[in-house]
């Protein structure tokens, strides 16, 4: 088999063999190192010490808080048990959830701080949240980011000076200061002026994790904005003359003409830009929103496996930067005309 | 009774350089007749063409259609130009629609007509204009004629009153020109006001009821076929420029 693509002399076999095999060796020393120097630095890998930042599963007792005799236990309609005590001062009554397990029979006396029952809790543990707020924070500042992208987009190529200058200025400010410290202005400055002003006419609080998403709605908008404008202007010329000739007017041949093909062109930078999102959301840790990175800090704090939790962080970002490449992938797809 | 009314029509351009694209151009088009401009190239034939629809905002003079002054900003273009059909040298059809939608899209957005009747509509056109077996395709899986033809029945799916042809078989096969000029040729049959910028002479002497010649931006003469092409032209440009394409 030889894969002729022109322009180059036609390649052997045994050249694709070779290199293929040299690419697979590279990967391998590359994990051999690691693995070498971490055991020289005599680290323990703990991999089954990961699952339980997944998902948490405890058992909790259900103690008695009066010393007495057990005088009844029923079976709910839902399926828990009630168990009543009648103590010194008065009677009192504890359930046990349907999954548990019941300790005591009818008849018994127990002290204070008895076990009565005992049952599990299932829920997910603090990397899952994480990944769960860093979904979460991306997809509302992608939606948003899309809207203030296609509107700045829009009036960036406008003849209105007021719509083209905001455009400009609100583009040029946003792309010229790191993204941190946005996050930080979006915080610190208009949240503590906003949450001021709230709580002066009686409002609650916004929490944290919506300036987050603020600031990278924001951010995400500017560099959205630029790309529609250039999809727009990649739009050949005549394809708006025949529209406007046709009696359509600027904003009808800009929906049903202009954009459609825009579109189709900007779907690969604009998931480039997506990406970028997912992984900059990564910032909003340092205004106390627990998205997947921070988690992991804590995580990491608590546990002291660095090496493998850090790998799972990474390795989570990936699965959500894939998904969401793949997902851009199947649009583009279908919107091949 | 004229159509179509341009009065002392100049056209400047600035970029790449200062240029006087049209010197007053004067013209009156009657309802019914097909009037050809041909003149070498940068002679201001198209910038003209597309003045009357205000795709070029013409610098100075007067244009009527329909007797609608279009350079009157207070003007509705929109309205004008639903009843004056274009046809570009490059077709310009949509193509991320289908054939039969880039003749209905038109339709429904400024006739407000159902899908339903736009499309029977464009199924009609498309059939006069011997393409309504493609009307599920796109456009780039069309000839160049076939483009063509599709791009006059899109102009023709909004009733107009006047079709501007600008260079419309300039881009196409040889074999493919035919095609086109058929469809045209039974356009001006049936009474449709035309003007046709184009290099096809043969079109301009057996369907042109004026030929205009144009050069620098002015017209320099205006006669019949007959005169133009057999008695022979009066200016001496005219003459030196149809001795070196016919």
């Amino acid at each position: 088999m030889t894969q002729y693509r022109g322009l180059d002399k036609p390649r052997g076999q045994g050249y694709f063999l070779f290199w293929k095999a040299v690419f697979v060796g590279i990967m391998l020393c590359t994990v051999a190192f690691f693995w070498y120097a971490s055991s020289s630095v005599e680290y323990i890998w703990r991999w089954n010490r990961v699952p339980q930042y997944f998902w948490v599963a405890e058992k909790t007792d259900v103690r008695a808080e009066v010393s007495g005799d057990v005088v009844s236990v029923e079976t709910t309609a839902e399926g828990a048990t009630r168990i009543t005590v009648k103590g010194d001062d008065g009677s009192e009554t504890y359930t046990v959830p349907p999954a548990g397990k019941v300790l005591i029979s009818g008849g018994d006396y127990i002290y204070s701080g008895d076990p009565v029952g005992r049952y599990e809790v299932s829920k997910p543990g603090i990397l899952l949240e994480g990944l769960w707020i860093t979904l979460e924070v991306s997809m509302l500042a992608i939606i948003i980011g899309i809207v203030l992208g296609v509107v700045t987009g829009l009036a960036r190529i406008s003849v209105n000076p007021a719509l083209r200058w905001l455009a400009i200025t609100y583009i040029e400010i946003i792309r010229g200061s790191p993204l941190l410290v946005q996050v930080f202005l979006w915080y610190f400055v208009v949240g503590t002026l906003l949450n001021a002003l709230f709580e002066k006419v009686g409002l609650s609080a916004i929490p944290p994790l919506w300036y987050g998403v603020m600031a990278l709605a924001i951010f995400t908008g500017a560099y959205v904005a630029e790309i529609v404008r250039a999809g727009i202007q990649s739009v050949h010329r005549g394809q708006m003359e025949a529209a406007r000739s046709l009696g359509m007017s600027y904003a009808q041949s800009m929906r049903k003409v202009i954009l459609p093909q825009a579109f189709r062109r900007i779907m690969p930078p604009l998931a480039g830009q997506f990406i970028s999102l997912v992984k900059d959301s990564s910032l909003l840790g340092v205004i106390a929103v627990r998205e997947l990175t921070k988690a992991t800090r804590e995580v990491v704090t608590t546990s002291l496996q660095p090496f493998e939790l850090w790998i799972v962080c990474a390795l989570l970002y990936l699965v959500l930067t894939f998904t969401l490449s793949l997902c851009v992938q199947y649009l583009e797809r279908r919107a091949v005309r | 009774m004229t159509i179509i009314s341009a009065r002392n029509v100049n056209k400047y351009f600035y970029v790449p350089e200062e240029l006087h694209a049209l010197r007053d151009v004067s013209l009156d088009v009657a309802p019914g007749e097909v009037v050809v401009i041909i003149g070498p190239s940068g002679s201001g034939k198209s910038t003209f063409l597309r003045c009357l629809n205000r795709l070029e905002y013409a610098d100075s003079g007067e244009i009527l259609i329909e007797g609608r002054d279009i350079l009157d900003p207070k003007c509705e273009i929109n309205e004008v130009r639903a009843e004056v059909g274009m046809v570009f040298q490059s077709f310009n059809l949509f193509p991320h629609l289908s054939v039969l939608e880039n003749v209905a899209l038109a339709q429904m957005t400024v006739r407000k007509r159902s899908r339903a009747e736009s499309e029977k509509k464009g199924m009609e056109l498309l059939t006069k204009v011997g393409i309504a077996d493609k009307h599920a395709v796109y456009p780039d899986q069309l000839s160049g004629g076939q483009q063509q033809r599709v791009a006059i029945a899109r102009s023709l799916a909004m009733d107009p009153k006047i079709m501007l042809f600008d260079e419309p078989t300039s881009a196409l096969d040889p074999e493919m020109v035919g095609e086109v000029l058929d469809v045209m040729r039974n356009l001006a049959r049936e009474g449709m006001t035309m003007v046709v910028v184009t290099h096809e002479m043969g079109f301009a002497r057996e369907v042109a009821d004026r030929v205009v010649f144009m050069d620098h931006g002015a017209i320099l003469e205006i006669a019949t076929p007959k005169d133009l092409f057999t008695t022979g032209a009066t200016h001496d440009r005219t003459k030196l420029f149809l001795s070196q394409i016919l």
